[in-house]
């Protein structure tokens, strides 16, 4: 009931771990979710049911905001979807491989390979620089010490960083911060960027810096998925899919787009 | 990835160096004090048992038991008896007295002996002069053979006293004596506990000079036995000989290790307690790797979820904790065996009765092998746990 047909890309083969954001293709959707639901059960055998069922196709190269209203279950299908929490039932295929399939180590590397995820509170490990907190997802690939430090180098050079690779969490801004996550969920080349409320934390000028990244990365071919509940933010996207009570209530496509003018990397706080 | 593991592992010990250092300072503590305690202990054993084997595995004593019916010093006699085996006998009769030299008055205890025992009682070695002769003996003369200890009590000024004259009052006379020889201060455990304040001369000369000393009556023997002879047989051949010149119950027959027994028995109270002092220790170092541990867990949790989130494998994980855990508790073990043995070793060159350096490895491997274990399960377990979780769970834990 929600197809979301943006067939404005290239095709894609689908065979490789990391295809390039660039040549992301329109003949599978990167993610095909069908009925999931997800039942917490709290103390005293209440239970709450996040997900009650819900259906959602994104293609590659998409752009899209979740919105909702707080416990409509929109950070619970975000969290699915970057495989970091497990549905109670339903179908999850990302990029056309079923996850509820896959063993832990498999999981991990699903994680690894396939999706960058943003949180709002951007986890950074505190006492690691901003080069080597980038470089780490590359290091549970396996790739080596050298080409970790390039592609994280890359990365943080991308989001405008390059002269904070060896400062720590403490001695960045909130926005340096998340650039700095966003540069951790570029660094492994992912199927899906997903963002979990990535201006959340921030005051709305860091957070349209943000934004503007964000616009550029798309603009670039990245699929990019993001939670938020402020109207504004999900007009950035193309396309905003509307969760209440854990189904999806409407998937309206963004027709009037402010087109990013900031380029990444600008000065903040 | 092994690699990348220990480096990770190396870095995460770095980075919270505080955590580290306490957890490493809990097992330090913990195999310290076991190893130290319980090494204590036997190094004090071995120096008693040491000075038993070098003094006395060959001496007998045969006491007389005054408080028995029909008991009686033994006699002139009995040693005859005795001489058939192959002992030596010591002949004693000991007598109290006090020593005066100038101000200085000193209780002094007479021993009445022969001129042969130093050769029987091989513990006594002159340090000063000589040992009275037979000569001196035949014709009762006023000399002395004080102890090291009586030596440094009445002559506190004086490094040789030897040729001076002690002024000795016993039981009512007051007689005067030359000192010709000091002897070296009894060795080992036994000397440093013993207060010897004494002084040997001839039995005549005693017998001479106190009054109601019996000649020829002595209350106990200390007797010698040939080095290449079996003690406990020697033992029984002199209870049976004196079995048949008195009822048997009023004498006793001791070996060196019987009179020493209290000995034994307060080293064993000693190791007894200082293991349970050690097992204390062990314990409250491993309730502080523990606690540390657990304390670390929230924080560490978080990390492991973001760990997972970016693709880290559950095995990952573990091995990282693992290497962690494994090398701050074998670190910290070797420092406290470091620490034990170079503490022991010091207190071996200090404390003078204590002469042989023993390190049980057992207990070493036990301090060792539990603080380890305590250190690796409470780092490993939680981090089990944690890795068990969905990312977004451990993420969340508060």
């Amino acid at each position: 009931m929600n197809d979301a047909s943006h067939a404005n890309h290239a095709p894609n083969a689908m065979t490789g771990d990391a295809p390039t954001p660039g040549q992301a293709a329109a003949s599978r959707p990167v993610i095909e979710a069908h009925d999931l639901r997800k039942v917490y059960t709290l103390g005293a055998g209440m239970e709450v049911h996040a997900l009650r069922g819900l259906d959602l196709r994104v293609m590659p190269g998409e752009y899209a905001a979740i919105m909702g209203p707080s416990g409509s279950g929109k950070s619970t299908l975000l969290q699915i979807l970057g495989c970091l929490d497990t549905p109670t039932s339903g179908s999850y295929q990302l990029s056309g491989e079923e996850v509820a399939d896959l063993d832990e180590e498999r999981l991990s590397q699903v994680r690894n390979r396939r999706i960058g995820f943003v949180f709002q509170a951007y986890n950074l490990l505190g006492r690691a620089s901003a080069l080597e907190n980038v470089a780490l997802p590359l290091m549970y690939r396996g790739v080596n010490a050298r080409a970790r430090r390039d592609a994280a180098r890359n990365a943080l050079d991308r989001v405008g960083l390059a002269d904070r690779m060896g400062h720590r969490p403490n001695e960045l801004s909130g926005g340096q911060k998340q650039r700095v996550a966003i540069a951790r969920a570029l660094a492994t080349e992912p199927d899906i960027l997903l963002a979990d409320e990535p201006t959340g934390n921030l005051d709305s000028k860091t957070g349209q810096e943000i934004l503007g990244l964000f616009d550029a990365l798309h603009a670039e071919g990245r699929t990019i998925l993001m939670v938020t509940h402020e109207e504004d933010v999900a007009e950035h996207t193309e396309r905003i899919i509307r969760i209440r009570d854990g189904v999806v209530e409407a998937s309206e496509s963004v027709t009037q787009r402010r087109r990013p003018t900031l380029m990444p990397g600008g000065a903040e706080g | 990835m092994l690699f990348e593991n220990v480096r990770t592992a190396f870095v995460a010990l770095l980075e919270n160096r505080l955590r580290s250092l306490l957890t490493l300072l809990g097992v330090v503590i913990g195999v310290f004090a076991v190893t130290s305690t319980v090494s204590l202990g036997e190094i004090a054993t071995a120096g008693i048992t040491g000075e038993i084997q070098a003094f006395g595995s060959q001496t007998l004593f045969v006491q007389v038991l005054f408080d028995e019916p029909g008991a009686e010093p033994f006699t002139d006699d009995d040693v005859e008896a005795l001489s058939r085996l192959p002992i030596a006998i010591l002949l004693q009769q000991t007598a109290g007295a006090t020593g005066v030299v100038g101000e200085e008055r000193v209780s002094l205890r007479l021993v009445g002996t022969v001129a042969d025992a130093p050769e029987i009682d091989r513990s006594i070695e002159l340090a000063r002069g000589r040992y009275f002769s037979p000569d001196d003996a035949a014709r009762a003369a006023s000399v002395i053979v004080l102890s090291a200890d009586a030596a440094e009590e009445l002559f506190p000024n004086d490094d040789d006293p030897v040729g001076e004259d002690i002024l000795v009052e016993v039981r009512g006379g007051r007689v005067l004596y030359t000192v010709i020889g000091v002897k070296e201060p009894v060795g080992g455990a036994l000397g440093t506990f013993a207060n010897d304040v004494s002084g040997d001369l001839p039995l005549e000369t005693l017998y001479r000079d106190v009054p109601g000393i019996r000649q020829g009556e002595y209350d106990f023997l200390p007797i010698s036995i040939d080095l290449d002879r079996d003690a406990s047989i020697v033992e029984q051949q002199v209870t049976s000989i004196l079995d048949r010149r008195r009822p048997p119950d009023t004498y006793a027959v001791q070996t060196i290790e019987g009179a020493l027994s209290l000995f034994n028995t307060i080293t064993v109270i000693l190791q007894a307690l200082l293991g349970g002092i050690g097992a204390i220790s062990l314990l409250v170092g491993g309730i502080g790797i523990l606690n540390i541990m657990l304390v670390s867990v929230t924080e560490r949790t978080r990390e492991i979820g973001l760990r997972k989130a970016l693709g880290a494998t559950p095995q990952t994980i573990l091995q990282q904790f693992l290497i962690e855990a494994v090398f701050l508790t074998v670190l910290g073990g070797a420092v406290g065996v470091a620490l034990s043995i170079a503490s022991l070793w010091g207190i071996v060159q200090v404390v003078p009765f204590l002469d042989v350096f023993v390190i049980n490895p057992v207990v070493v491997a036990m301090a060792f092998l539990v603080s380890v274990a305590t250190g690796v399960i409470f780092g490993v377990w939680p981090a089990r746990r944690a890795a068990a979780l969905s990312p977004i769970e451990a993420l969340r834990y508060e």
